[in-house]
């Protein structure tokens, strides 16, 4: 077992981790028990209870259910725009490029936080969840993996190594996607996805904190469930004031953390030899 | 290349747009909602005299004429009036107070950027403390945020808006975002990868030979990369800033674009809005006019002296 | 000898009295707008209690209607009762400087009288108020649509200076509504962070001895408490009834009783599905367990006599005149009873209930303001409906929203189950609440699902009609029995809400639901 597989490994067992976690996610969160309150993984398993009383692990899970396909889904529709700007320039396609071009120009200079908040402000009460924003967010990152795909397929002689290729017989599905997307595009574009999946999770606690810190509804996912901002949120008065619940901000990290290790994985595991 | 002015011009065309296309969409956006915004205020089945609060904001004539009288108002500085925010409060009032913070914070935010490209550019930190770097990559700005406004919560609660409280907040949240998210370790790693290819290249170690710097050489060549590296990296301390603002209590533009999006402001959200879209038009403009230079200064014809001319005869 | 004792006397009573010291207080949210004909929320009442003045208020101390602009003494009733000729006290100022006079009366009542003013609180007045008159700089005459048995009552508006209009249809979003000018004890403005009170001492009719306030938006509640211990604030405004415990222990810090006379309801969609049945209402009602939810939301001790959280059986609070003792409150779920109830009105039961064959869906909403003071409330009522056969959908309501639409009637297509709160002063007027709609009589403004019943609106006219105390006593005790029974609303309890303020402010009168009426008594003294 080499390295690659060593990472491989690891991104398929954190991912795992986080899709069991959303699968077993309540659809509600259990009833207060503030006789159970602020208890460390040890006196409760497995994570620990908030100050409520209420076990971490719900958090642990609704949290995952909130981020785990959306976010996913974010890193696959980066790969594929990646995919799709390294191809075009591996194609005799000028005006095509141009425009991708523009439209990447326009689409690139928009500050991504001020058009989610625009979208999450415009998004009607019973849509509102992850998927549109991490659409959004997806749509946003594609013009940065156009342009590294497109610098890699130029690198590698773009129309010129198709010719080549073709010469030695080579059809044009295998030539496309074997030669170009598989074995030249694929560390940009699993890198890519692997990050837009990251930030997609950081995003959704970023709004879902703003939301808990104002006692608003989220936007990214409906009431019955919470977030690992949640999580923060209690964190941040053992920060702030002392108060008993250091442990419910490691487990936030920690979950976080999951995420991050995925990606990273990810991304190691598709580096170019 | 044949066509070095197309990818420029692009650019340049792009900013123009820009502030021109995202209040369009914004106001698109806002037709296709049920209601109007004047609704919150006056709900029909309360209260009457709505009609005339919707033809005070431009509401009723549908969203051609609204985008064209905001346009042609915004282009004299007159945003119109926070609708919920604060109530009646001219929107460029309300810019005029949060921006000047939001510049300062992002001015502080960007000397970490600034110290780690230059700090890239000379090939530092070495390739040993990548793992560093990659974790402090990997660390969410709302995190790093909780973080700032508890150590300013802990030692100025109830007198941050002024004085030391105020310069300790705005210290707190420039490290955060110039930190978070990747910012400080992308500007090291990025220009580190940029310059060492470069580096790599036969025209530099040619000009080694000749007894030039290396920088001399590779700096015109770099430089709208750099400068789009730059913009990119000003444009992610922007959306960054929202978060942070909000986290840490900065009264700034995006905290205001955050409590004008709950509020459904969308007086003040337009407004923001656009103005993040000038800044980013701002900052395209000029890398397209790098561009423009740098291309021009590597297809300048070198003065040739006079030994070099009676050689060549 | 003489001027430097009086200096002596002026030093020593600034340094008790500390007026230079600017009294910061938390309160749930910044005001959204500082001109009261647009308040939409408690925390612009109280602003605007120390921005302006009111035209009449109840004194906190006995309850009786009393003015600080209106000279009582040469207040005259005419044309039978229709007219109220009022005189103005001398030497009353704006906070511009300028006098305050008839026509600012006059000018405020016209505002409201004006349909192209776009205020709910102006339309509630037209009403009652037919209009005003000036006979001469201090005198006004107002006149009203009917005969009141006591038409101060109607006058109970803020009042606005004529000066700073150019007319009467006042529009919300001017410059007046976050830099006003009043005649109240305090004037400044609002800003992004916080909003500013400075004293205004050249009138006649205040003297506030705290010379600056300072009133920012509330944080997590944790912090609050933080900080109003260390010093750096002096109040919270309204502190979650968890931690009120571990203020009860605070030397520096002391809690205040807020008379706000809320009560916490569901509101039921009796126009939707199963809800339309009374029977399943009242099976829903013993579905809950109010004990848990007030134990759990709330923090109830068992062991605490002076609870907070009284639970109630119909629209007053218990202490209410008009709450009806002889209905009791359903304290714990019954779920035979609730069993039988369903059964009776057709629902069957298989793991779930059904009803025609679906499974009972409920969509749970609540203002989401309630968070603050009763921990997850949303999440324990969804899962005790969850535990007796229903499905639930929860989502928490955002103010606007719920201000524009929730209490409009707006949201019987979108929800079945509303939990919010309503909050009244002196005046218990529920009508607007459970009265069929009509925006032509200008009835049931609150509704909030639209309920309709022939029955409780004869009621409704029977309280409107009385002309003493006990009329009106007797048409409300009949509504508790009726609204017990027909339940457009599941009646919660009545949670107090309680200040804190430090030791050093001294002199602390909090009036029902105005809470700054006796501001001019306030003082911070440096010895606490």
């Amino acid at each position: 077992m080499n390295r690659r597989h060593l990472y491989i490994a690891l991104a398929g067992f954190c991912f795992v981790t986080l899709l069991a976690l959303a699968w077993s996610a309540p659809d509600l969160p259990s009833t207060i028990d503030r006789s159970q309150r602020s208890l460390k993984p040890w006196e409760y398993w497995p994570l620990g209870t908030d100050m409520n009383g209420r076990p971490l692990i719900e958090y642990a899970s609704q949290g995952a259910r909130v981020i785990a396909i959306p976010s996913f889904l974010a890193g696959i529709l980066v790969a594929f725009f990646g995919m799709m700007g390294g191809l075009l320039r591996c194609v005799e396609w000028p005006t095509i490029q141009t425009m991708v071009q523009f439209i990447g120009e326009i689409v690139g200079a928009l500050p991504r936080m001020v058009v989610i908040l625009v979208v999450a402000l415009l998004l009607p009460t019973e849509w509102r969840s992850l998927m549109p924003l991490a659409v959004v967010w997806a749509i946003l990152c594609a013009p940065g993996a156009i342009d590294e795909a497109g610098a890699v397929a130029a690198r590698l002689g773009g129309t010129r190594f198709v010719e080549a290729l073709k010469a030695h017989g080579f059809g044009a599905w295998r030539i496309y996607m074997h030669h170009i997307v598989v074995l030249n595009l694929r560390p940009v574009l699993v890198r890519q996805g692997a990050e837009a999946m990251m930030t997609v999770a950081f995003l959704e606690v970023a709004l879902s904190y703003l939301a808990v810190v104002e006692d608003q509804s989220s936007f990214t996912h409906s009431d019955n469930l919470r977030s690992w901002a949640d999580l923060l949120k209690e964190g941040y008065l053992w920060l702030a004031l002392g108060i008993d619940s250091g442990h419910v901000l490691f487990v936030g990290l920690g979950l976080l953390g999951l995420v991050v290790l995925t990606a990273t994985a990810l991304g190691k595991a598709a580096e170019a030899r | 290349m044949k066509y070095w002015w197309i990818q420029p011009s692009a650019r340049a065309l792009v900013a123009v747009a820009l502030p021109l296309l995202v209040p369009a969409l914004i106001t698109a956006l806002i037709w296709s909602l049920p209601g109007n915004p004047a609704e919150i205020i006056c709900p029909p089945s309360i209260c009457t005299g709505g009609e005339e609060l919707a033809a005070r904001w431009h509401l009723d004539q549908g969203p051609w004429a609204f985008y064209g009288h905001w346009m042609s108002s915004a282009l004299q500085l007159d945003f119109g009036d926070s609708w919920r925010v604060l109530t009646g409060r001219p929107v460029i009032e309300l810019m005029a107070q949060t921006i000047p913070n939001t510049l300062i914070l992002i001015g502080f935010a960007l000397i970490p950027i600034t110290v780690g490209s230059v700090l890239g550019a000379f090939q530092q930190p070495s390739k040993r403390w990548d793992s560093v770097l990659v974790f402090l990559s990997v660390l969410p700005v709302v995190v790093l945020a909780l973080l700032a406004a508890a150590i300013v919560e802990l030692n100025f609660a109830g007198s941050g808006d002024d004085g030391l409280g105020y310069w300790v907040r705005m210290m707190a949240a420039a490290l955060t975002l110039g930190i978070a998210d990747g910012a400080l370790s992308g500007s090291i790693l990025g220009n580190r990868s940029m310059f060492e290819q470069e580096n790599q290249q036969r025209y530099v170690g040619i000009s080694i030979l000749r007894g030039e710097s290396n920088f001399s050489n590779t700096l015109p060549n770099l430089a709208g990369a750099l400068v789009g590296q730059y913009r990119s990296r000003i444009v992610q301390l922007l959306s960054g800033a929202v978060i942070v603002e909000v986290i840490v209590r900065v009264d700034g533009f995006g905290a205001l674009l955050w409590r004008g999006t709950l509020m459904q402001d969308f007086g003040v959200v337009l407004a923001a809005a656009t103005v993040f879209a000038c800044l980013s038009s701002g900052l395209l403009f000029f890398q397209a006019l790098v561009e423009v230079l740098q291309n021009l200064h590597q297809r300048r014809a070198p003065k040739l002296t006079l030994e070099s001319t009676e050689v060549v005869r | 000898m003489k001027k430097s004792w009086m200096l002596g006397g002026l030093l020593l009573t600034s340094a008790v009295l500390g007026t230079a010291v600017e009294v910061q207080f938390y309160d749930e949210s910044l005001p959204i707008t500082l001109n009261p004909l647009f308040a939409t929320t408690m925390v612009d009442n109280r602003a605007h209690e120390l921005y302006f003045d009111r035209l009449y208020y109840n004194n906190p101390t006995d309850n009786s209607l009393t003015s600080r602009l209106i000279d009582e003494s040469q207040t005259k009733i005419e044309d039978a009762g229709k007219s109220l000729r009022l005189t103005i006290k001398d030497g009353i100022n704006w906070h511009n400087g300028k006098k305050f006079t008839a026509n600012d009366i006059c000018f405020t009542i016209d505002a409201m009288l004006n349909v192209r003013t776009p205020s709910p609180i102006a339309h509630y007045y037209r009403e009652h108020l037919a209009s005003c008159t000036v006979e001469k700089s201090n005198v006004a005459k107002v006149t009203f649509k009917r005969v009141y048995h006591n038409p101060r009552e109607r006058l109970k508006f803020f009042v606005l200076p004529k000066s700073e209009f150019s007319s009467t249809a006042v529009q919300p979003d001017t410059e007046f509504a976050n830099q006003p000018v009043g005649t109240g004890p305090m004037k400044g403005r609002m800003g992004t962070l916080a909003a500013r009170f400075e004293a205004h001492t050249k009138t006649s009719h205040h003297s506030p001895k705290i010379g600056a306030m300072k009133m920012s938006q509330a944080q997590d509640p944790a912090v609050q408490i933080s900080t109003l211990r260390n010093g750096a604030m002096h109040g919270i405004v309204s502190v979650p009834p968890i931690y009120r415990p571990e203020l009860q222990t605070e030397s520096e810090v002391q809690l205040r009783s807020y008379d706000l006379r809320s009560w916490w309801f569901i509101a039921l969609n009796t126009t939707s599905g199963p809800l339309a049945s009374k029977e399943v209402r009242q099976a829903l009602n013993y579905s809950l367990d109010r004990s848990e939810l007030r134990e759990k939301s709330i923090g109830f001790d068992k062991n605490d006599k002076e609870s907070p959280c009284e639970f109630i059986s119909g629209p007053f609070v218990q202490s209410s005149a008009y709450y009806n003792h002889e209905v009791p409150p359903v304290e714990f779920t019954d779920k035979r009873k609730a069993e039988a109830l369903l059964n009776a009105a057709g629902l069957e039961k298989n793991g779930l209930w059904f009803h025609e064959g679906k499974p009972v869906a409920l969509r749970i909403g609540m203002d989401a303001k309630l968070g603050k003071e009763a921990t997850d409330l949303l999440t324990q009522i969804a899962n005790q409906l969850s535990e007796a056969g229903f499905t639930t959908r929860i989502s928490k309501i955002s103010s606007d929203d719920w201000n524009r639409k929730a209490i409009t009637g707006q949201l019987t297509k979108e929800y079945d189950m509303l939990i919010g709160k309503w909050s009244f002063g002196i005046n218990e007027d529920v009508n607007d609440l459970f009265q069929t709609r009509s925006e032509t009589k200008f009835q049931g403004r609150h509704n909030i699902f639209n309920y309709s019943n022939p029955e409780v609106d004869s009621t409704l006219v029977e309280y409107e009609k009385a002309r003493t105390t006990d009329g009106a006593k007797n048409a409300y005790h009949k509504l508790h029995s009726q609204l017990a029974d027909d339940l457009p609303y599941l009646f919660l309890w009545k949670l107090d809400t309680k200040s804190a303020w430090r030791a050093e402010v001294k002199d602390i009168t909090i009036s029902p639901y105005y809470y700054f009426t006796d501001i001019n008594r306030w003082y911070v003294s440096k010895s606490k």
